[in-house]
């Protein structure tokens, strides 16, 4: 069975007008990948993820992650699976800007209820990954972009997740910066085999995965095997 | 989940203590509106002892009976006659009205010569009976008021009033066992009464007056039967006003009097002055807490207001907490503790500002190291306030919380 196997997915936004946005994906991704999922604004790629993340519900088909049927759950179930199974990687770093980047690191580990030395531990482990020994006890808004998406790496990997989501990981930085974070991920996937789906409209941010999944009005345009990473744009980012 | 450990705590002392503005702006209100109550609360007690100071030491339920002469003409008697109470009306109305607890009969001697060597001075001279003490409560300063064997051995002791007292003894100290001349009479001192002229006098200003056995007085200047006033209390339970009008009754029988003759029997009933004071005191509560309490509560709701838009500016941490696992009950414990914290927080220090305020007036009241009214909040005051704050403190939390609750966290991703 598949990490990730998404079978016949709709979703439809309520409200005045209902804005049917998925309409019924369907979706396997295996353990190890490094997936992409790229399409226009409006395309659906950002519920798409929020579905896979936890973060949002589905109104038809089903989801399983790690053989665990994702569907209907309570806020309470839905944040444990959040907090064990998924790690984030936001455009915006998400970072709390009143704690410092270990503090940052650890605060999933705090919801999970482990104790305080052993999460600054831990947190630090994680941190001197990112080469950010050094930065550990400063706050976000002294850190540089590409600084604080590494920051907000360690902390999606600190739980030991099944998934990383990343949705547009390289949006808010510079295209060196970008190439640095790209790396890294991929660098994730490669070694310690860490599957991990990234959200983006950058072809040469999408061409580091190995398969990029098109998504368009809401179905699954093209799945395209990416094994030499040539896919077109490929030379804006190198 | 765990509700209160180290870890929560600290999770929300950071919270709070790495946004002090915010935060200071949200306890700010609470902390005005203690500290106004707790200084009011102070300030009208202590000027409710300062008031109560003029009544000291003065039972609040005690009748006091004095004869005047007769407006109507009664039994044969024809009107304008002058009539003393006697001994006998003690008994009839420790008899008669069970109701009444002390019954104590009075005699008084103006402008007396009081000596002692070459110091003299002109008071009062006053005869009582050991149970005087329940209807004045004497403030001894040296040795003791007069007791029941003085009176029935009709002792020449004397009380000095505190005027007496520092005109015959200017160089001071223990003035017990010494004697002073009254009248050609020599009393041994056995006390001195430091009780200050108040609002109610009997037989004017107690600082005045020279304290003796009314048995020694009777014998002294050939009294008899007559005494010049009649003091009682009622027994607790007991209104004064419902034993008033039976004790006219009693005491016009026995001298012919006319029970309708309001002017031939004055009774001064203490407590009706004091209800006056009292309803005063009550309006006066009424209007601190009232004050006390808009002040605290407009604090509560500023509390809740900040906490709601901090909430809304917070839609993004909140959102992140969300999306890397915190439960929704878990927001809501931090919102929560947040709000309360803030609030104990605050209000503690505004009992203890108010608490150092009113110590800083007690000083500036204090004479002598006698403290003439106390200001300070009670102890139960405080703790109510500080127990009060705990309530408020998770009211005004309740609806940020659960706002905060909402949040969901898509929102944290839906910030640009």
């Amino acid at each position: 069975m598949a990490l990730i196997e998404l079978k016949d997915v709709n979703k439809t936004y309520q409200g005045a007008q209902p804005l049917h946005v998925l309409k019924g994906i369907n979706l396997n991704i295996e353990k190890g990948e490094f997936v992409s999922i790229m399409g226009a604004s409006g395309s659906g790629k950002s519920t798409l993820l929020n579905i896979l993340g936890i973060l949002d519900n589905y109104d038809t088909g089903t989801y399983y992650l790690d053989g665990t049927l994702i569907k209907d759950l309570s806020e309470k179930q839905a944040a444990a699976y959040r907090n064990q199974m998924i790690g984030f990687i936001f455009q915006s770093f998400n970072l709390i800007g009143f704690k410092t980047a270990v503090e940052n690191v650890e605060l999933p580990l705090y919801y999970q209820g482990v104790s305080r030395h052993k999460r600054r531990e831990l947190a630090m482990e994680y941190l001197d990954k990112m080469g950010l020994t050094d930065w550990a006890g400063h706050f976000p808004n002294e850190m540089s972009g590409g600084q604080k998406q590494r920051v907000a790496i360690a902390r999606a990997l600190i739980t030991s997740p099944r998934i990383i989501l990343a949705d547009e990981p390289t949006g808010a930085l510079d295209s060196k910066t970008s190439v640095e974070v790209m790396n890294l991920l991929s660098k994730l996937n490669r070694e310690d085999g860490m599957t991990i789906i990234v959200v983006t409209h950058e072809s040469g941010v999408a061409n580091q995965a190995n398969r990029i999944i098109h998504i368009k009005d809401g179905i699954i345009g093209k799945i395209e095997e990416n094994d030499k990473h040539d896919a077109w744009g490929a030379e804006l980012i190198k | 989940m765990r509700l209160f450990d180290t870890d929560t705590f600290r999770e929300i002392l950071d919270s709070i203590t790495r946004n002090r503005s915010r935060s200071f702006l949200t306890g700010f209100g609470v902390f005005w509106g203690v500290f106004m109550l707790m200084l009011l609360t102070g300030g009208s007690q202590g000027l409710k002892e300062i008031l109560n100071n003029n009544f000291e030491g003065f039972a609040q339920n005690t009748c006091i009976i004095y004869p005047g002469s007769t407006t109507k003409p009664y039994k044969g008697f024809s009107k304008g006659r002058y009539w003393s109470l006697e001994y006998a009306d003690v008994d009839r109305i420790k008899n008669l009205v069970p109701e009444a607890e002390t019954v104590t009969p009075t005699v008084a001697l103006w402008g007396r010569s009081i000596s002692r060597d070459d110091n003299s001075y002109s008071g009062t001279l006053k005869g009582v009976r050991a149970d005087y003490a329940n209807i004045e409560t004497p403030k001894m300063m040296y040795g003791r008021f007069l007791n029941d064997a003085d009176i029935a051995q009709e002792r020449k002791v004397c009380v000095l009033g505190k005027r007496v007292y520092s005109s015959l003894f200017p160089e001071g100290g223990d003035p017990c066992g010494k004697r002073v001349l009254v009248d050609g009479t020599y009393y041994s001192v056995v006390g001195v009464d430091w009780k200050e002229s108040g609002a109610i006098q009997i037989n004017g200003s107690p600082a005045d007056m020279v304290t003796v056995p009314i048995t020694q007085l009777r014998k002294a200047y050939n009294f008899g039967n007559t005494i010049h006033l009649l003091c009682f209390t009622a027994k607790e339970g007991y209104t004064m006003s419902d034993l008033t009008p039976r004790v006219r009754q009693i005491i016009s029988r026995a001298h012919y009097i006319d029970p309708t003759d309001e002017e031939a029997m004055f009774l001064l009933n203490t407590q009706l002055i004091f209800g006056i004071v009292d309803n005063l005191f009550k309006g006066i509560n009424f209007l601190v807490w009232l004050i006390g309490l808009g002040t605290l509560l407009a604090g509560v709701i500023g509390v809740s207001n900040i906490m709601m838009v901090s909430v809304k500016e917070r839609t993004i941490e909140i959102g992140i907490r969300r999306a890397i696992g915190a439960t929704p009950t878990q927001i809501l414990g931090q919102i929560m503790s947040e709000s309360v914290i803030l609030t104990l927080v605050a209000g503690m220090l505004g009992i203890v500002f108010s608490v150092l305020i009113l110590a800083g007036v007690e000083l500036g009241m204090t004479q002598d190291g006698i403290l003439k009214a106390a200001f300070q909040v009670p102890f139960w005051t405080a703790f109510l306030a500080a127990a009060l704050l705990t309530v408020l403190g998770v009211m005004a939390g309740l609806m940020p919380a659960s706002r905060a609750m909402a949040i969901k966290p898509v929102d944290a991703m839906r910030d640009e």
